[in-house]
């Protein structure tokens, strides 16, 4: 047993030898992958992982881009700010062409410089904090809304369904009251009216005191922006009292746990997501060869990941040559690239021209896509 | 809505509210009655009494349904439950520490506070638990203020078990044994009273009471947490002393006082529904200040 364990290992051994030859003689083209594959957020990481070598062994089994097959060096950003700069400079001097990556804001923020003053171009498929849009030296682009587009989809459908007066809530944490006053902003701004603007404490059981304050304010749609179990316990007790107009929820609410605490009262209730598989018609044939594949169920930034990748390497067939500078200039003048999570273009800051958030809607239990 | 209208539903919300808080509160006033102890664990019994509640619901549920028959089914269970674990830990934690300064047995609390959360915790990995029940979202209107039939079932449910309890300790031999212990525990001994087994039952009681309204609140919410046994113990507390901590007509009329005055503070335009607990500290300090017996209790007179 023990001896054809090692044969089989050094079978492996060779036969993974052998590969790296033919590939070298194939003359790759060497694209980077940067996402944490350890730490908190390894899940996350090693699922955009799996799905970017999917995009990969796709396009090679095509023929590989510009008659180059595409090898892929992974490095490991851990979700952490020093150890994404080691990893971004280990792929800058492993002579990457381009790299694919960036799941946390907060590490991929300081390799925005090193891969800028490579010249490398990069995709992000996952970080959106709207400081990567400032920090940006020109050669990265976010494949994944930002909270502005989150806003604009609020905002849409809102004024879709012909909402007058908005109430917005919010719990008081960065990312909740950010999205608040957001939209507060540009709801405003287009001379529409907030009714209430209410915070509420987090944990807090009993809302009967602000959903009487909410409904005398007489609201057409009422906006959770923070997360799933006290939005839940909202929704209901906005429901119990009888409220029965629109009520919406940002992206941190979107768990079908929220529909378990607020069982019936969620029927109907509107979220903005980011485009995860799950929700994707498009993504189908995808997420059936990922799970094949990788014996798992993809998880939320894999559809975009997938896109990335693809992206990228359509970019470089369009610039026709390997060097950065015109593979930049590709990138950015991308056109309605099909992606499964949604047509890519690019707006001057490297951002997408439109928005890819997808709108759900509470349906028998289940969170739809809407439309 | 008109303001007569929002007057009315924020009476209704505050009065609910308040019914809650009044059922944990007498758990507090009764332990502070009896053995003068602030019991820090009451709030995370009123915790352990929801999730043991939720259990003992969904392991019926598919004998009983989601009807009232069942709910009431679990919540009279849970309440043996854990009123039995509350003796428990009064024999285990507090019984030896009866005759050790106020600050041990004080400090025991807090201990027994955290076991009994990190236990949950544990058990339940942190996660918000969906207490499903299939009530409707029906009721009545009364005037233009709506009320659904759940919250009137827990409220009449609420006064019920208060005026049981004010019964008991009015008109029954225990109920005479508990007051006369309240105020002179050695006299109690030298007559015969079995103190231990008065000050066990005290303990029954008040983790039952919590334990309803635990369950109650996991009826009403619909989702339980590990942690919310917290701010509800604070509050329930603040109510007791509101009404006077150790009087038990006190303790609901503090929890109702609580539960309108917090309704109503949220109301106060500028002024959001995160200042909520503010009001309810607030009125903590200003009666601990002005009148530190609280509204119902009465000054102690040491005799000599």
């Amino acid at each position: 047993m023990k001896k054809r364990t090692m044969l089989a290992a050094i079978g492996g051994a060779l036969a993974g030898l052998l590969m790296l030859g033919q590939a070298c003689v194939a003359a790759d083209l060497k694209i980077g992958i940067m996402v944490p594959t350890t730490g908190s957020e390894a899940t996350a990481g090693k699922d955009m992982e799996n799905a970017m070598k999917l995009a990969v062994s796709e396009i090679n089994d095509a023929g590989g881009v510009l008659g180059m097959q595409i090898v892929t060096i992974t490095g490991d950003d851990a979700c952490d700010p020093q150890q994404a700069t080691a990893a971004a400079s280990k792929l800058v001097s492993s002579d990457v062409t381009a790299v694919v990556g960036g799941y946390c804001s907060g590490a991929t923020l300081p390799t925005l410089k090193i891969y800028g003053d490579a010249g490398i171009p990069m995709v992000i498929p996952a970080a959106n904090s709207t400081k990567l849009i400032t920090a940006n030296p020109g050669n990265a682009f976010q494949i994944n809304s930002t909270g502005f587009d989150q806003v604009n989809t609020a905002v849409d459908l809102f004024k879709k369904k012909g909402v007058k007066r908005l109430a917005i809530i919010h719990q008081g944490d960065g990312y909740s009251e950010d999205l608040a006053r957001l939209t507060r902003e540009k709801w405003t701004g287009m001379g529409n009216e907030v009714v209430a603007y209410e915070v509420v404490n987090k944990g807090e059981q009993d809302q009967s005191a602000l959903v009487t304050r909410i409904k005398s304010k007489r609201p057409d749609a009422v906006f959770w922006t923070a997360y799933y179990a006290d939005g839940a316990m909202v929704i209901k007790q906005l429901r119990q009292a009888g409220y029965r107009k629109l009520i919406a929820v940002g992206d941190g609410s979107n768990s079908p746990k929220l529909l378990e605490i607020a069982g019936r009262a969620a029927e109907g209730v509107y979220c903005f997501s980011n485009p995860t598989v799950e929700y994707l018609p498009a993504a189908k044939t995808f997420a059936d060869n990922y799970r094949k594949t990788f014996k798992q169920n993809p998880d939320a930034y894999a559809a975009l990941a997938y896109d990335g990748m693809k992206l990228m390497a359509d970019a470089i067939t369009r610039a026709g040559t390997t060097d950065k500078k015109a593979i930049i200039k590709a990138l950015a003048e991308t056109r309605d690239f099909q992606g499964i999570a949604g047509p890519i273009s690019f707006t001057d800051k490297n951002t997408l021209a439109k928005s890819n958030f997808v709108i759900l809607v509470a349906k028998g239990g289940k969170w739809t896509l809407y439309q | 809505m008109s303001n007569l209208d929002i007057f009315l539903q924020q009476l209704a919300n505050g009065l609910i509210l308040g019914s809650f808080y009044a059922l944990v509160a007498l758990g507090y006033t009764m332990v502070y009655g009896i053995i003068k102890l602030l019991n820090f664990a009451h709030g995370d019994l009123y915790m352990v009494g929801s999730f043991v509640g939720f259990l003992i619901l969904s392991a019926i549920s598919g004998l009983l349904g989601d009807s009232w028959a069942a709910i009431l089914c679990s919540m009279v269970l849970s309440m043996l439950a854990v009123g039995l674990l509350g003796v428990l830990i009064q024999r285990v934690a507090y019984q030896p520490m009866l005759s050790a300064p106020r600050l041990s047995i004080l400090i025991t609390a807090l201990a027994v506070s955290m076991v009994l959360s990190n236990t949950v915790m544990a058990l339940t990995n942190g996660e918000y638990k969906a207490f499903i029940t299939d009530l409707g979202y029906d009721g009545v209107d009364i005037g233009n203020v709506f009320v659904t039939y759940t919250q009137i079932v827990l409220v009449v449910s609420a006064a019920f078990l208060m005026v049981v309890l004010y019964l008991f300790v009015h008109k029954t031999l225990y109920g005479k044994a508990m007051r006369a212990i309240a105020i002179d525990q050695d006299a109690c001994r030298l007559m015969g009273i079995n103190v231990n087994r008065v000050i066990a039952l005290t303990f029954f009681i008040g983790s039952a009471l919590a334990t309803a309204a635990g369950v109650m609140a996991g009826v009403y919410y619909g989702s339980i947490h590990f942690a919310m046994g917290f701010v509800i113990g604070l509050k329930a507390f603040t109510a007791a002393v509101i009404g006077g901590i150790g009087s038990i007509p006190g303790a609901m009329l503090g929890g109702l006082v609580l539960g309108l005055l917090e309704a109503f503070g949220t109301q106060i335009p500028a002024i959001g529904t995160e200042w909520k607990d503010v009001f309810s500290f607030g009125i903590l300090i200003l009666l601990l200040i002005f009148k530190p017996t609280g509204l119902l209790g009465k000054t102690e007179i040491e005799r000599m």
